[in-house]
């Protein structure tokens, strides 16, 4: 009995416990680990597509390169064989992106201030005046845009000298010199002279026929312009068609300071007067660009750049150029399956979790007239090469390969192919929201089945033990309802099986418990029959006529035998109070009836005793067996008598909570703690005070046992406790209300 | 006339020990140790007295099926059971089935013969007419002292010897408490309180059959019983 109150705190003690639930979970916690793994497998997957796509574009790159190797014609016209470049010079017409108006505003030129050119002291053709002497100096654009090459030349003069209205020179004021070979090859040269701003006036100064130079100027219209005075000096807005012009340029501003005069000073790109000194002009090729179009289905942007780093051709925009899976990842969202609604939810997760590609991601502007990188390099020196690098905002991660186009054994170009891997990133992003959306869902099921098992087992195993605990009671007694209950366990595993077994033994506990139980009866009715012979024979033999010395043994022997007779009785009291009770039938009675003649009787029975007891007059009925509560409360006034060290007896009765309560109070010996409880068993006597007069009956711890029997009868409580100043014990009796 | 009492009882220490008592006391008694011996010597001629025990050798229960064969022999033969098993169960069974009395062996001899003697001398009231004086009547109820019968409301109450003491002794002093010490002594019998109370309890059934509304004997907690009765 001991150990297993001690168990019982122990357990209390112990607030947390490493229970079977929490081991599982902790168990169950390593599916976590499927995450990760399948984390780092898209990560491998994307590396993978990434190693695909560079491969891809280099491919690509490749291809393009193939169909421009050997076409010297691609490059002849577009000074590709210069061993050298000279900004300024050698001019490069930039592919505009809108349609330019002529009117001699620098507005609709993209970044013109970067783009353009200056021409100052260094860019003199004549006289070579030192800086202060010189009062004029220029910013030139070149553009192309569809059909036409356009120029915008900003020039800051201090005198704008326009060509008097009857002077027939055309070169005794501010005019621009332009010179160029034609398609044939065919030296052309050009005067811009004006009257006054506004529409430009061009004049050719040579036949085409012949080289030589025309003694009158012909007005020519296909160079089309405007002349607009500022107030540093003057704007010239004009274009040519492409058709017109060959990759040979040179222009030249003649700067006149006084009316009709020789020019003070002459600066330009290059010497317009001979075709020998011109500079050339790259003009993105449209050929190239034809070709090059036809990748542009690729979905990469595609540069062709000379040996120069100068763009040849351009297609494509890097911004639609993710890779070859955009088209694929078309959203399903349309649907109504629960995966939909989960990514519907989850979406801010990934969000805040992935780092989406953006499609506005900015990157660096490209100085197409000078393309650089290392990639580019490697390319124009014979070696393909591809590159990763970040955009400027690190938004987006953009993979360029570089493939070289070999005319002859040179390398006259590369072929630079650029995607982001936004594509990859795509793929990837949706790749793991896939995983985690089912990872999640599985993890979820799977911790809850998890969760759910294990707190079947260890609510089945907890229902166990507190069956277990509650089969045998305080009292050492069984509860035959809970041990059926165990034994009806029908599960097919360890848990029933431990169940069953566990039933099993409080079962044959139990029939050992009921062998003690009846133990003193059957004791009793067996010794009750040679009792009987020797008493009979005892009796028999006091009424023969005897010697007086032999009567004192028989008076001695029979009451020896009575005493016998008396404990037999005694022991099979409480067997014949149990059988007695079942038969007993409940009725109504009002309590105080009962307890008010009762301690009536106390108070005639022990004179010496000072019971204290109010007499009520209230009427509180209880259902069941009056002459049994009468005994019931015989046991507990004789023992409380029989403890008591002074006199005094406290009798109370309370009604509380549907609940008549009886204590009854001495004032003596404590109970010794572990006893509280256990006064009320079977053969359990606490009697160690010596008894002073010579005690006939015998104490076999029946007693209260008995008053405990008549309590259960009236499904109520009898509790003892101690209590102090004075010392002695309470002892409670509670019975319920029907 | 001697009386001839037979005792049936497979314990021969004690069946002797009861015949030499009663043999001492002037009765011719006759012995027999099982159900058969005893049947067989009843079939030629009844004995005045029988004395039972229930279990009969190898038959748990051939005192009762003894008893139930003499009654349908003889209604008048008074019948005492004495044996060693002090239930309720068998108790109530055994008088149910007609016996006279229910007695235990922790019975003392001197007990058993009072009740041996109030048995014969109950047969020997029923044959003459009751002298007046040993009548006691209270209302309803009429005591015949010396035929020990009881009479309630002119209804004829069928009580054990035992019982018959009980409630004579309640009613002699009406009003008057008795506590179980009393009651036991004036019904010759030694038992615990509880027996007392079924005992109670028994009597107030019997003459709840007559009258359901008897409520004479009174429980005074604590200390015993009372006649209760209004005098009419």
């Amino acid at each position: 009995m001991v150990w297993v109150t001690d168990g019982i705190k122990m357990k209390n003690k112990l607030h947390f416990r490493f229970g079977l639930r929490t081991k599982l979970l902790l168990l169950s916690s390593f599916l976590f680990a499927i995450p990760w793994f399948g984390y780092q497998y898209v990560w491998e997957m994307e590396k993978y597509l990434r190693f695909g796509q560079e491969q891809t574009i280099i491919g690509t790159a490749r291809a393009l390169a193939t169909s421009l190797h050997e076409r010297p014609n691609l490059f002849n016209n577009q000074a590709s064989f210069l061993p050298n470049v000279e900004k300024g010079k050698d001019l490069y017409g930039y592919q505009l992106s809108q349609a330019i108006n002529l009117d001699g505003q620098s507005n609709d030129w993209p970044n013109f201030q970067e783009k353009s050119h200056y021409y100052g002291v260094e860019n003199q053709l004549s006289a070579q005046l030192t800086v202060e002497n010189l009062s004029n100096h220029f910013s030139a654009a070149v553009g192309k845009y569809d059909k036409y090459l356009y120029f915008f030349i900003q020039v800051v003069d201090d005198t704008v000298i326009y060509r008097d209205k009857n002077a027939r020179a055309i070169n005794k004021n501010d005019h621009l010199e332009l010179a160029f070979n034609d398609i044939n090859g065919n030296f052309q040269r050009f005067i811009l002279s004006n009257q006054h701003q506004g529409w430009l006036s061009a004049y050719r100064i040579n036949s085409i026929e012949s080289n030589e130079i025309l003694k009158f100027p012909a007005v020519i219209s296909f160079i089309q312009g405007q002349w607009l005075e500022t107030e540093q000096g003057y704007n010239i807005e004009f274009r040519i068609p492409l058709t017109k012009i060959s990759d040979r340029l040179a222009f030249a501003i003649h700067d006149v300071d006084t009316p009709i005069s020789a020019a003070t000073s002459i600066i330009g790109s290059a010497d317009p007067s001979t075709a020998e000194t011109l500079g050339t002009i790259l003009v993105p090729s449209p050929e190239i660009e034809r070709i090059v179009k036809g990748m542009s289905y690729t979905q990469s942007r595609i540069w062709v750049v000379d040996q120069h780093h100068r763009v040849l051709a351009k297609s494509g925009d890097i911004k639609k150029a993710s890779g070859l899976w955009q088209k694929n990842i078309s959203k399903s969202d349309n649907s109504d399956s629960w995966y939909a609604w989960t990514q519907r939810h989850l979406q801010p997760v990934f969000q805040y979790l992935l780092n989406k590609p953006q499609n506005d991601f900015i990157d660096r502007l490209y100085d197409t007239q000078n393309l650089t990188g290392e990639h580019i390099e490697a390319a124009l020196s014979g070696t393909p090469k591809s590159q990763w690098r970040l955009t400027t905002d690190k938004q987006a991660v953009i993979i360029s390969a570089a493939y070289p186009i070999y005319i002859g054994d040179n390398v006259n170009g590369a072929v630079i192919v650029e995607e982001t891997t936004n594509g990859i990133r795509s793929v990837r992003n949706k790749a793991l929201e896939k995983l985690f959306t089912s990872i999640l869902a599985i993890m979820l099921l799977g911790v809850l089945a998890f969760f759910f098992f294990a707190s079947r087992i260890s609510n089945r195993i907890r229902q166990l033990r507190n069956q277990a605990e509650v089969a045998i009671d305080e009292h050492g007694r069984i509860n035959n309802d809970i041990a059926q209950s165990m034994q009806s366990s029908k599960a097919n595993d360890e848990i029933g099986d431990l169940s069953r077994s566990f039933s099993t033994a409080v079962n044959r506990l139990s029939q050992y418990n009921h062998y003690l139980e009846n133990m003193s009866s059957r004791l009793s009715h067996e010794l009750r029959t040679p009792i009987a012979i020797v008493r009979t024979s005892l009796e028999n033999l006091s009424l023969q006529a005897l010697p007086d010395k032999s009567s004192a043994y028989i008076d001695r022997a029979q009451s020896g035998i009575n005493r016998l007779n008396n404990i037999l009785t005694n022991m099979s009291e409480a067997t014949r109070l149990e059988q007695m009770l079942n038969q007993t039938d409940k009725v109504s009675f009002n309590i105080f009836d009962v307890l008010n003649g009762c301690i009536q009787g106390y108070q005639q029975i022990y004179p010496s005793f000072d019971i204290e007891y109010v007499v009520s007059d209230e009427k509180v009925i209880l259902a069941g067996s009056p002459e049994h509560i009468a005994q019931l409360l015989d046991k507990v006034i004789t023992n409380a008598v029989e403890f008591s060290q002074d006199t005094k007896l406290f009798v109370t009765a309370e009604l509380k909570n549907k609940t008549f309560t009886i204590h009854i109070s001495n004032n003596g010996i404590l109970l010794p703690e572990t006893m509280e409880q256990r006064l009320f068993d079977s053969m359990v006597s606490m009697r160690e005070i010596p008894q002073t007069k010579e005690d006939k009956t015998p104490h076999l711890g029946l007693g209260l046992y008995i008053a405990r029997l008549i309590c259960e009868f009236h499904q109520g409580k009898i509790v003892a406790s101690n209590h102090h100043n004075p010392q002695g014990v309470t002892i409670s009796i509670s019975l319920p209300l029907p | 006339m001697l009386k001839r009492i037979a005792i049936v009882e497979d314990e021969a220490a004690i069946r002797e020990n009861y015949a030499d008592v009663l043999r001492t006391q002037g009765y011719q008694v006759q012995t027999f140790a099982n159900r058969e011996s005893a049947c067989e010597a009843f079939a030629l001629s009844l004995p005045h007295l029988v004395i039972l025990d229930i279990g009969l050798e190898q038959e748990y229960d051939g005192g009762f099926t003894l008893c139930q064969w003499l009654r349908n022999i003889s209604t008048t033969l008074p019948i005492i059971f004495l044996t060693a098993r002090d239930n309720d169960v068998d108790t109530v069974s055994g008088l149910r089935i007609g016996a006279d009395d229910y007695l235990t062996k922790d019975i003392s001899l001197p007990h058993l013969s009072a009740r041996i003697a109030a048995l014969f001398s109950r047969q020997e009231a029923l044959k003459q007419p009751t002298p007046e004086s040993s009548l006691l009547t209270l209302g309803p109820l009429t005591i015949d002292n010396q035929r020990m019968s009881i009479v309630w409301q002119a209804q004829n109450v069928d009580l054990t010897i035992t019982e018959f003491w009980m409630v004579f002794a309640l009613a002699k002093h009406p009003g008057h408490v008795k506590n179980r010490q009393q009651l036991m002594k004036d019904s010759n019998i030694y038992v615990d309180d509880s027996t007392i109370t079924s005992h109670v309890k028994r009597i107030r059934k019997k003459f709840n059959q007559i009258d359901k509304d008897f409520n004479c004997i009174e429980t005074v907690y604590g200390m015993g019983y009372r006649w209760n009765q209004d005098e009419k």
